[in-house]
């Protein structure tokens, strides 16, 4: 039996993967359950999903704890060594990052493959929803299911237009990625976690939210204070004897509301480096 | 004046309800116990909380203000901060019996037309057409059949003090309308239409653009009705905009047809100018 894990935001598709990746495997007929989280799933939040491949009927219905392959969609939590934990030996993690495996901070006893999906999500789709550009490296690097299969359960859940786009997007990611090599580091250090839903109420910092990133140009802005009145979350503050605004990273989501809003596009909205 | 929202909450990105939760606590100010039922996790404020189920927020809020006056606090504000599934349908009845008794209470309501929360289920303020994943859209079905419940003047026909609406994309209004409400005593209810990104499926960056095409094209009109009599407009642009500029971005109102349009652009036509007329008489006949 194959255990996957899924690390993601929410937004970017990681239950849809999750759903793709089994209906995939229904289609080649094996047996296959996905799973998602239980939670207080909200766009933005991390969050994960399993999956689990067989030949024969699988009768477990609990969580995956002991997953053979990692797989992340989102840049910010690919730093994070949390990603694998509990991860058998000899496994294989799957990231979403700019950098070649070799770069790879994180470390143990694991294979590491690594592929931009975000850059390619934005050049085929237009959003960053990393879930299908993952799905043709996933395909190419484990060689558990073959991506006609994989692009027949896109088709399922895509219909027409977007299917296509989707499509195109597994397989640039099949020729992009790179990798497999044996982790680079071998020991890292623990790190803070923050891979799995927070609960309700307040959070210290949700900087890693952010797939674009606010930048004010001071010299352009009037003061009017459009942005200040229409955060959300408070981020962004009057610095009262400039007459100008500031930023609260730890704050700000990055909805770009303030861009779409500043009547003299004072704000631009820039995505951040990884 | 303050801020009284604890931030980052954990709302979405770009989410319409945390941003009418923080403007109405801001002109609130922190001498206020906030309500709440099971809605969507907006952002916390400074101020005490309580939480109850569903059907008892009407009832939870006036044994506040009851206790207070019997303590001698009535300096002190009951407020509700409701979702619309807690004010347009299972919270109703407690509110309505709540309004009718006239207790001393505040309730402000953000209105994402649908029970976003537990993944976007069609309430009694989900407007016509839209799809949500209880109204799916496919040969037998066209999104939800039933246009949208008209609550403000619901509650007005109980003749009480204060009924207003408001919207996340004029907060100039909304602070107004909060700042008047803390002046007067009795039954003041605030209902605030606030996009929902995730829900109504639009980029997050859009949501202010979106509360205020809703009202510029007379779907979500701003307006208080004062002890069910004083009717007054409060924005009342010269040309209305066509209600493609706000269905359009709107990935629920994607599958509309022409006719489907055109059927909302002639009842938010109609009903502007029933209000233009109730605000030329100032009054309201219910």
């Amino acid at each position: 039996m194959i255990e996957i894990r899924l690390h993601g935001r929410g937004g970017q598709g990681a239950v849809t993967a999750s759903r793709i990746i089994a209906t995939a495997a229904y289609e080649e007929g094996k047996y296959s359950q996905a799973i998602p989280m239980y939670g207080t799933e909200r766009r933005g939040a991390p969050l994960t999903a399993f999956v689990r491949i067989d030949d024969v009927r699988v009768r477990e219905r609990e969580l995956v704890h002991n997953p053979e392959i990692s797989i992340v969609l989102d840049p910010l939590i690919a730093k994070q060594q949390a990603v694998v934990n509990q991860l058998k030996p000899g496994g294989l993690v799957i990231l979403n990052t700019a950098y070649p495996p070799e770069a790879v901070k994180i470390g143990g006893d694991f294979n590491v493959a690594t592929v931009d999906a975000t850059t390619i999500a934005l050049e085929t789709l237009g959003r960053p929803i990393t879930n299908t550009a993952i799905l043709g490296a996933f395909a190419k690097v484990t060689g558990l299911l073959k991506v006609e299969s994989i692009e027949k359960a896109i088709k399922k859940f895509f219909p027409g237009r977007l299917g296509d786009m989707n499509i195109a997007a597994v397989k640039r990611s099949y020729d992009e990625v790179k990798g497999p090599i044996q982790a680079v580091v071998k020991e890292a250090p623990e790190q803070k976690v923050d891979i799995h839903v927070g609960g309700y109420g307040v959070l210290k910092d949700v900087s890693s939210w952010r797939v674009f990133t606010p930048e004010i140009d001071v010299d352009k802005c009037i003061g009017c204070k459009t942005c200040w009145i229409f955060c959300p979350e408070t981020a962004i503050q009057w610095d009262e004897e400039k007459n100008k605004p500031w930023i609260r990273f730890e704050a700000c989501k990055g909805c770009g509301l303030c861009a779409n809003e500043c009547p003299v596009n004072a704000i631009k909205m820039v995505r951040v480096e990884v | 004046m303050g801020e009284l929202t604890i931030t980052p909450g954990s709302a979405c990105q770009g989410c319409g309800a945390a941003l009418a939760a923080r403007l109405a606590f801001k002109a609130l100010g922190s001498n206020v116990i906030r309500h709440g039922i099971p809605c969507c996790p907006d952002s916390t404020t400074k101020t005490p909380r309580f939480s109850t189920v569903f059907e008892g927020g009407g009832a939870q809020l006036t044994g506040t203000s009851r206790g207070l006056k019997a303590i001698g606090r009535e300096d002190v504000m009951a407020v509700g901060f409701y979702g619309d599934g807690g004010t347009y349908d299972i919270g109703f009845q407690g509110l309505s019996a709540a309004a009718e008794r006239n207790e001393n209470i505040m309730v402000i309501t953000k209105d994402n037309e649908a029970y976003m929360n537990t993944g976007n289920q069609r309430s009694g303020a989900t407007p016509k057409y839209a799809r949500t994943s209880t109204n799916p859209v496919g040969p037998r079905s066209r999104g939800k059949p039933r246009p949208k419940k008209n609550i403000p003047f619901i509650f007005a026909a109980h003749y009480v003090p204060y009924v207003g609406t408001a919207s996340v994309g004029f907060p100039e209004d909304l602070i107004s309308k909060v700042n008047y409400m803390k002046t007067i005593k009795g039954f003041r209810m605030l209902i605030i239409q606030s996009p929902c990104p995730v829900g109504w499926r639009y980029d997050p960056a859009k949501t202010i653009e979106i509360a205020r095409a809703s009202v510029q094209s007379g779907i979500w009109p701003l307006y208080e009705i004062m002890d069910g009599k004083t009717f007054k407009l409060n924005y009342k642009p010269k040309e209305l905009k066509p209600v493609t500029e706000y269905l359009t971005p709107q990935a629920r109102f994607r599958h509309m047809t022409e006719e489907e349009v055109a059927d909302i652009q002639e009842t938010a036509t109609a009903s502007w100018e029933n209000l233009l007329k109730a605000d030329e008489m100032g009054r309201l006949i219910i």
